[in-house]
């Protein structure tokens, strides 16, 4: 190695960075918002926001829940009942369709459906005709599911992603020879030093989260990126699907077949009272009916999770016509099952209270603007190279104008995108076919549109027009849905409608945020000339 | 002992402590009190006060959340706080000692009323805290 080891960090976290930080920005930004999932779900559906917050006992929620799927769907192979929680205040429930006629040859093979409700706990009405929606379903999906590109593909792009992640955060604890002489450190106004020190202090300073975060993130993919452990181990034992099955119990057994029989399903109250007992007390959390009203049906039922650190809840197996325990799992969870339990726990973050998850929503925030200022700095240091060439009025170079124009569609892009997310779930027609596919096209839109300005035209003013048009429309939220519902802030603060103040409160700040930013690039683009001949002559001697 | 004092505890321990880290700094000791002075005889006590208060913040998080949690609010506590330390210190130095100051005995005057109220046995916690006010009171 002709260059030092720092040397060669320094070129392989610049390098790592860039490679993946624009995809890192869209994952993060949706990673970040994806804490507050359910409260985006519930101010995107104004509906609810007058339906009755009045916690009903557990046992009057999931019968509720069952007379609305034996109605709804009692030839389905599959329920999925979600009871209540503090978060998410009413019945949810999931069922399959029946599955579809084996494909004719030339054929696509369509798809099982799926269809969903949610009921209101206490009177086990249909909560009024919520809109269609994706909600914070949408951002939660986007963060690994990414769009428009199958599931697969798009978890690969990901986990590629979070891997140079991982090395460029390593790479760049070990290429920061200051790490504890500049830890405060912050010196504004002063062009790349700024830059510099603020992908430092976001960097460092929430360093504990961005390497949890990075990890844990392909924690819950190892078995997509890495299943080679399972297959060997499973080879004779029923293959990897077997192994999903014995470690993850709580969707019911999976070779379960229907008996065809049809036999009546069994009441489920004194299986949740029996689980919960088990349990000393706790909730339940997910109830899965696996063909129910037949002689095999099976229901599993999983404590809610909130408790602990780990992801892996307990749950209990009951036959579903006797009503008899069948089996009870992750009592006492393995060392290794717990392990991953507790990393994809962490990443995840259901198991925390409000201030938790604002914690991790700031620290999450961090990393956002840790890829930006990243991203950024790489175009402030390249466009040094070229400031002889501009000053002989020449041009710069392909590859800066493309990572300018990235970074511009990305960084004041995205926020962009995700306010027209916001803007598109009040201002489309309800009722209209495919509403949340239009919501969702509404993003992308947004977006597509702000990169190919910011390829354009990669100048200081498109920054400005750009961040300027995601600060009115962040902060014009609480506005709009002052205009389009009955609960403005007003109202939500007064009630103590936490889900609705809070976004609109988060919304603002953020539109705050990012009206600052456009304002400060707005002076700098004033100030740039002088500025920049006063550091010249700073740098002469 | 309230979880409302507990947060406050552990939030302002954590800034309290930084900022007194952040003084024991040459280069933000010379932002908060002009160029040429330096922490001198004062860069021990700064830094013990300061890790005291740290401890304080971890002993709050800790009781507030319990063992396994309370150290993933910790590492939250202190992200937070160092980033506004750095807004502190690159914004406002010459306000670095006096906030510090404020948050410090807010820390403290915030774990008081438990500590008063006796140390009863269910709570454990709260000895704890105590033994770490005791070192935090000696320092500052």
């Amino acid at each position: 190695m002709k260059e030092g080891f720092r040397q060669s960090m320094a070129w392989l976290h610049t390098w790592s960075g860039l490679l993946v930080g624009w995809v890192l920005f869209l994952v993060f930004s949706a990673g970040t918002a994806a804490y507050y999932r359910d409260e985006i779900t519930f101010w995107m559906q104004p509906e609810l926001h007058a339906a009755s917050r009045t916690p009903a006992p557990q046992a009057d929620a999931l019968a509720h829940g069952v007379d609305f799927l034996q109605r709804r769907g009692p030839e389905s192979p599959r329920w999925f009942i979600t009871l209540p929680t503090e978060r998410e205040p009413t019945v949810r429930v999931f069922w399959s369709g029946p599955p579809p006629p084996p494909a004719a040859p030339g054929e696509q093979r369509r798809r099982t459906r799926f269809e969903n409700a949610a009921l209101d706990p206490a009177s086990g009405e249909v909560a009024s005709a919520a809109r269609a929606t994706r909600g914070g379903e949408f951002i939660y999906r986007l963060h690994f599911d990414l769009h428009y590109i199958p599931t697969l593909w798009a978890r690969w792009i990901v986990g590629f992603c979070a891997m140079f992640m991982l090395v460029a955060i390593v790479s760049g604890i070990v290429t920061h020879k200051r790490i504890f002489k500049d830890f405060f450190t912050f010196r504004p106004k002063k062009g790349q030093r700024s830059w510099l020190d603020a992908h430092n202090a976001t960097a460092v300073l929430a360093l504990p989260y961005h390497l949890m975060i990075t990890y844990t993130g392909l924690v819950t993919l190892m078995f997509m990126y890495m299943p080679w452990g399972p297959q060997v181990a499973y080879k004779d034992h029923g293959g990897i699907d077997a192994f999903f099955a014995d470690v993850f119990p709580s969707g019911g057994p999976r070779d379960a077949k229907a008996s065809g029989r049809h036999a009546a399903l069994a009441p489920l109250a004194p299986m949740l009272a029996r689980a919960r007992a088990h349990w000393d007390g706790a909730p339940a959390g997910r109830i899965v009916v696996s063909h129910p009203n037949d002689a095999g049906a099976t229901v599993s039922i999983s404590r809610q999770e909130g408790r602990g650190l780990s992801q892996n809840q307990p749950s209990m197996l009951f036959d579903g016509t006797s009503g008899a325990l069948l089996s009870t799992a992750g009592d006492a969870p393995r060392a290794a099952a717990e392990t991953r339990g507790v990393l994809y726990g962490l990443h995840i973050a259901r198991f925390s209270d409000p201030l938790l998850r604002a914690l991790f929503f700031v620290a999450g925030l961090a990393g956002c603007l840790m890829v930006a200022t990243g991203l950024l700095l790489w175009a402030v240091k390249e466009r040094q190279t070229y400031a002889k060439v501009l000053k002989r009025g020449g041009r710069i170079g392909f590859g800066l104008r493309l990572v300018d124009g990235l970074n511009l569609g990305n960084i004041a892009g995205v926020p962009i995108a995700f306010g027209a997310y916001f803007w598109a779930n009040r201002l489309v027609p309800v009722g209209i076919d495919e509403r949340a596919a239009v919501e969702i096209r509404w993003f992308f839109i947004a977006w597509g549109a702000a990169l190919l300005a910011g390829l354009a035209r990669p100048t200081r003013r498109m920054w400005q027009l750009q961040l300027g048009i995601g600060a009115l429309l962040f902060a014009g939220l609480p506005l709009l849905n002052a205009l389009t519902t009955a609960t403005h802030l007003g109202v939500s603060l007064r009630t103590g409608l936490w889900p609705v103040a809070g976004f609109d409160l988060v919304a603002l700040a953020l539109g705050l945020g990012l009206g600052a930013a456009a304002w400060i690039t707005g002076r700098v683009r004033h100030k740039a000339k002088p500025a920049a001949a006063a550091r010249a002559v700073e740098a002469a001697p | 002992m309230t979880p409302l004092l507990l947060g406050c505890a552990a939030f302002a321990g954590a800034l309290a402590g930084f900022l007194a880290l952040s003084l024991a700094m040459d280069r933000h000791h010379e932002d908060a009190y002009g160029r040429g002075t330096t922490p001198g005889r004062r860069r021990p006590w700064l830094r013990a006060a300061g890790t005291a208060l740290l401890l304080l913040s971890l002993g709050a998080s800790l009781g507030l959340q319990g063992a396994t949690q309370g150290w993933v609010l910790w590492f939250g506590v202190l992200t937070a706080a160092a980033l506004q330390v750095v807004g502190i210190v690159g914004y406002a130095p010459r306000q670095a000692a006096r906030i510090g100051l404020c948050a410090a005995l807010l820390a403290v005057a915030s774990l008081l009323p438990g500590l008063l109220a006796g140390s009863d046995p269910g709570h454990p916690q709260s000895t704890r805290s105590g033994s770490l006010r005791m070192i935090s009171s000696h320092s500052v």
